[in-house]
């Protein structure tokens, strides 16, 4: 164990890469990034969705390939994209996805992991657990080492991820998004382990989201922007917040920020969506919901907020009729839908913007004008002749596009060829089209940029204030409060807060953690 | 009742090893329908080598040497070739009917089938009574399959190999981001089902009977198939659920010398595939629960690997 | 449109290095290459009657095929179409040799859908337990196909058994002639009329109803299906119906026209080419038109080669094979090689 140093600029950096490019197609995912970081300290890497924060930290980590550059951890050059080599050399990340195979238990998820060679190729259960034990506790994970990882807590997945990237013995820690799931407490135990661990030696590379998180933590701080590193690393005591959030957003888009809620309008108001004490019942996946109250009438954006997996998925898809309603009942419309199927209920004007974009919202290998008249295939017409016209079909999607500025080739090239940005708006051009009444919107700005936030944002505006209601679900909670009218908080499967502006960070933090009761 | 139990273990071993092979293909998360077509070649080569060379060793030693060709073949085509892994297995089980009904016609001139020579030794000798009998007939695979069942649960569930091999099938990203190439490890799982299907036909030309005949593994290939998914995808399980097959075969045997005039033959052949199709049935409620369990990890699944 | 022609083109050289590859056995098995092709040319086209014969054995491969192209629109492998055409052509003669006396017109009319409906029922239950409880429907599929073989194989050498009959293997009795439409040549006005309607109309129903265009979605994606309220299990439950349907008239257009027997085990290899058919068609109506009629044209060529030379008929299952192996591989990735992976999405 090496003593932090003071004196650290003259050492061989812990991670230095130079001119690395990365692309993906058409896309320039990295450009020229030159990075050095000094070793024994923790370094963050911040920047908006699609800056190449994730791609960077996996080429370093060598599970990407870069098409140009090169990667050197610990004055070693890494060959490209081998994550063996990395490892060895003393590097190791941990995912924003989770990495453990969920079949596996803890102990074997660890020899998994282990880039050791002492090891024998066979095994005894108890012996491999033995082996796991110390180094578990140690470095404060779970204790019972035969759980299958799919039984784990977030939390508790989540200092596992951590325990696993450090079994090889590892110097260097690369951590990709590492609070994206976790409640606010749960962060802050994050990051007294993070220093913990710096204190014994370990340099970090953290990437992150949120400014707030990097001030807690972070001792140097870099910013992508557009695949380029457009500041630092610098010592976080030189830059200013402004200055970080202006090399984040860059220069030009700064003048197009809204803050602050609209006013809501004091129109005559009718109630589009009731649920009235509705539970679902628990899957192995999803929190069952209990006793779900909530109201949204026409002219109001409410706002759900809640720590992810706290039943939010489960709310959405029992509004839409995906899963069973076991008690209580929902109106739509003023009328009951409780045990409506999906179709009727989105032929009484409920429409969607699911968690999921790619996977729930369009298919990708599927055209985009198929993608567009989706809704057109809901419901029987039995009067109607069978056959229908396919440029018919083509025009008004490709009509609807336009007017929401998707930008395309042809109507006929597959979904999967659009950016994220415009596949949202092909979502709303679809789900926005006359005849809605409801919109659930579900994390409807996650991985979007600056300009597409924005542009989903008004949206949602401009659909309250011609009349519909919102029902906007986020894990964004500054979303939340510049969009929401009202604002409820989802903890374990309830609804346990509700607010009304002015929101107070504070509590409403409270209240989704389950501290407020 | 004897009987009933030795026919069990020669109608089962064959199954139990292609099975196994299944198991390794499954846990590497390939769906391997090629099982039937490799367990054939297996049959006809180690007749058509052990033929020429009058010797039954190095029969099995070119059916596993064929079969590993034909398994890296699938693998290519499968893998960086990117073919669709039910499809292109279905045309390896076709490869290998066709193939071996060609080569049988090509090599031997003839139609239907071929007898041999040759034959696996039979370690247990000189019974002459009863069931005995069929003990004595059993071939020295029928009684190693427990040793090669039980290597296989040691490879695959306390083992190094094993561990990435599962983290391969059920999660690629697992097991590249700790090093481990998916693409490898596939090939090294379907290498060792290939060389277990070799076992499986020559246990069943050379080991059950003496001869080759066109088509003689009928289906048993897919049954094997259906014995992993209804062992859990578990060496052991499968090799169990092997053994529920080979039982029901041998009371399909047994019934259609006792009471064939009561009940048509075919009813009784259909047997197998009722059960089967329960089966697959059963097994699916069994893996949709555990995959529900997982599908809040399928969501953050990378795309494909 | 050129991702499509690429398509095209690929399909084509990997059907033609399938072709390359069997006749490399063929030769190293010792065959005359040459004297087989020219064999394959005459028995599929220019021989006396050749033309007739291709397109009597496309006809099964066709309606077969197009049952697979409804099954995968919707996402789904129907591999059972043997068993489906068996069960089909097997409750058509029930219908026949139990209603001998009737009126001619009626007789096929019910037979045609009695074989429709039992192929609906032989696909319907595999689609049940796919849509309802998640069970493989490649297996279940497959396993109705041998069991569908089995009652062939009984009706044939038992309760349908032709008492008179020699030969080896056991053969129903004939239906009478009146219901034959077709002669033994089993190609006739009517039945090209009613093959050609069907596939127009399987045309239409693909690809010019909201049903059809459900059927791609939920094919393509059924999670982003479902969330559009599109009835998932409905649509894939009529998918198994049509494909079965399909196979099952396939088999009463066997038994009506070019059988008017029915013998165990006939026509063994159709449903699996059936199944290459609609993936050489690229799972698109017009394409599996063509490829039915080409490998239609290969099984009245392997009939016909034993004139020519001695060459074993399992060569064509051996090719079907190996057809098969290859034409579902995608050449994006034989090009793509290495470098980044489009799909990994920046970070």
């Amino acid at each position: 164990m090496t003593a932090p140093s003071d004196s650290a600029s003259a050492e061989t950096p812990a991670v230095r890469c130079r001119s690395l490019g990365v692309s993906f197609g058409a896309v320039q995912a990295l450009r020229d990034v030159s990075l050095d970081l000094v070793p024994g300290r923790i370094h963050a890497l911040v920047g908006q969705n699609g800056a190449g924060k994730t791609t960077l930290a996996k080429v370093l980590g060598g599970l990407q390939a870069p098409n140009t550059g090169e990667v050197h951890v610990g004055g070693r050059k890494i060959p490209p994209g081998d994550v063996r080599a990395a490892q060895i050399a003393g590097l190791s990340m941990v995912h924003q996805h989770f990495s453990l195979p969920p079949s596996f238990t803890v102990a074997e998820a660890l020899e998994l992991a282990a880039a050791r060679k002492d090891g024998r190729s066979f095994f005894r259960r108890t012996e491999l657990q033995r082996k796991w034990q110390n180094e578990v506790a140690e470095l404060g994970g779970p204790t019972i080492l035969s759980t299958r990882i799919r039984d784990l807590h977030v939390e508790t997945r989540q200092s596992l991820e951590i325990v696993r990237a450090l079994a090889g013995d590892a110097r260097i820690l690369l951590l990709d998004e590492p609070t994206a799931l976790l409640t606010p407490a749960a962060t802050d135990q994050l990051f007294e382990r993070l220093l913990r661990l710096r204190d014994n030696g370990v340099t970090i590379l953290i990437v992150l989201h949120k400014l707030r998180e990097v001030a807690a933590v972070a001792e140097t701080v870099s910013v992508l922007r557009d695949g380029e590193l457009v500041l630092g690393p610098s010592e976080m005591a030189e830059v200013s917040e402004g200055q970080l959030s202006d090399a984040i957003v860059g220069p030009a888009s700064g003048a197009d920020r809204t803050v602050g809620m609209a006013p809501a309008a004091e129109a005559a108001q009718e109630t589009l969506l009731e649920l009235a004490g509705v539970s679902t019942r628990e899957s192995a996946f999803e929190l069952g919901l209990n006793e779900i109250n909530l109201r949204v009438e026409s002219q109001e954006i409410v706002g759900i907020a809640g720590v992810e997996g706290n039943g939010q998925r489960g709310l959405v898809s029992a509004i839409a009729g995906l899963t069973p309603i076991a008690d209580g009942s929902m109106r739509l419309g003023g009328v009951d839908a409780t045990r409506a199927g999906p179709a009727r209920r989105r032929l009484r004007g409920l429409r969607l913007v699911p968690f999921d974009r790619n996977t729930e919202g369009i298919s990708r290998s599927a055209p985009l004008w198929l993608n567009q008249s989706a809704l057109r295939l809901v419901g029987r017409h039995p009067r109607r002749f069978p056959l229908i016209s396919l440029r018919q079909y083509k025009r008004q999607a490709a009509e609807a596009m336009d007017v929401w500025r998707v930008r395309y080739d042809t109507v006929a090239q597959p979904a999967e060829s659009l950016s994220g940005g415009n596949v949202q708006r092909l979502i709303l051009s679809r789900e926005l089209a006359p005849g809605v009444e409801v919109l659930v919107a579900a994390q409807p700005t996650r991985g979007l940029d600056f300009s597409a936030t924005n542009f989903v944002r008004r949206s949602l505006r401009e659909l309250r204030d011609g009349g519909a209601g919102v029902l906007l679900v986020s894990s964004d909670l500054d979303e939340l409060f510049e969009l929401s009218d009202r604002l409820l908080v989802m903890y374990g499967g309830r609804i346990v807060a509700r607010f009304e502006a002015p929101y107070d960070r504070r509590t409403v933090g409270d209240a989704m953690t389950g501290a407020l009761r | 009742m004897e009987q009933i139990l030795a026919t069990t273990l020669r109608s089962a071993a064959p199954l139990v090893l292609v099975a196994t092979a299944g198991v390794f293909a499954f846990r590497a998360g390939i769906f391997h329908l090629g099982l039937e077509g490799l367990m054939i070649t297996g049959a006809f080569t180690t007749v058509a080598v052990g033929d020429a060379t009058g010797s039954v060793e190095l029969g099995i030693l070119a059916a596993v040497g064929v079969n590993l060709v034909l398994s890296a073949l699938y693998w290519w085509v499968i893998g960086p070739l990117g073919a669709n892994v039910i499809i292109a297995g279905l045309g390896l089980t076709s490869i290998g009917l066709g193939g071996t009904a060609f080569a049988l016609g090509a090599i031997f001139d003839k139609r239907g089938s071929i007898f041999t020579d040759v034959v696996l030794p039979r370690p247990v000798r000189g019974i002459t009574s009863g069931a005995g009998v069929i003990v004595s007939e059993l071939s020295i695979l029928v009684w190693i399959t427990p040793l090669i069942v039980l290597t296989a649960w040691v490879v695959l569930r306390r083992s190094r190999f094993g561990l990435r091999l599962a983290a391969v099938g059920e999660y690629p990203f697992a097991a590249r981001s700790v090093g481990v190439n998916p693409s490898i490890v596939r090939l090294q799982a379907l290498l060792i089902a290939g060389a277990l299907c070799a076992l499986g036909g020559a246990e069943l030309s050379v080991g059950a009977l003496r001869n080759f005949t066109e088509n003689m593994t009928n289906g048993r290939g897919f049954i094997a198939f259906v014995a992993v998914i209804f062992g859990a995808w578990h060496p052991i399980g499968a090799a169990l659920a092997g053994l529920f097959f080979g039982f029901a075969d041998a009371i399909g045997i047994q019934s259609q010398i006792n009471i064939t005039e009561r009940v048509p033959r075919e009813f009784v052949l259909m047997i197998p595939f009722v059960i089967t199709i329960f089966a697959v049935w059963l097994g699916g409620l069994w893996r949709r629960r555990s995959l529900e369990a997982e599908a809040g990890y399928a969501e953050l699944r990378e795309p494909d690997y | 449109m050129t991702g499509s022609l690429q398509r095209v083109a690929s399909t084509v050289v990997l059907v033609v290095v399938s072709l390359l590859l069997t006749a490399l056995i063929l030769w190293a098995s010792g065959y005359p290459v040459g004297d087989v092709f020219s064999g394959i040319i005459q028995g599929a086209v220019t021989a006396t009657g050749a033309s007739t014969s291709t397109i009597r054995w496309a006809i099964p491969l066709l309606l077969i095929g197009l049952g697979v192209v409804v099954g995968f629109r919707a996402g789904f492998f129907n591999i059972g179409g043997q068993g489906q055409f068996y069960i089909g052509a097997c409750c058509a003669l029930a219908v026949s040799l139990g209603w001998r006396e009737g009126p001619a017109p009626l007789v096929i009319l019910c037979g045609t859908l009695a074989a429709i409906g039992a192929g609906t029922a032989w696909s319907l239950l595999p689609g049940y337990l796919r849509v309802r409880f998640g069970t493989d429907e490649v297996l279940t599929t497959l396993m109705m196909s041998f069991i569908g073989a089995l009652v062939l194989q009984y009706l044939t050498a038992g309760p349908m058994r032709n008492p008179s009959g020699t030969g080896q293997t056991a053969a129903s009795e004939r239906i009478p002639d009146s219901f034959r439409i077709t002669d033994s040549s089993g190609v006739s006005a009517t039945v090209l009329v009613l093959v050609g309607g069907v596939a127009v109309l399987v045309w239409l129903l693909l690809e010019r109803t909201r049903f059809g265009l459900s059927m791609t979605l939920v094919g393509r994606n059924p999670t982003m299906a479902r969330w559009q309220g599109i009835d998932v299990r409905r649509v894939g439950l009529a998918a198994f119906a049509l494909s079965g349907a399909l196979a099952g008239l396939a088999g009463a257009v066997e038994l009506y026209g070019p059988g008017a027997r029915l013998v165990t085990g006939f026509s063994p290899e159709v449903g699996f080419t059936a199944v290459v058919v609609a993936l050489v068609g690229l799972l698109t109506v017009g394409g599996t038109v063509v490829a039915a009629i080409l490998f239609g044209g290969l099984q009245s060529a392997i009939l016909f080669l034993p004139i020519v030379t001695d060459l074993p008929p399992p060569a064509l299952v051996l090719l079907h094979g190996m057809v098969a192996f290859l034409v579902t591989i995608k050449f994006k990735a034989v090009w793509r090689r290495t470098g980044p992976e489009a799909k990994a999405a920046a970070g």
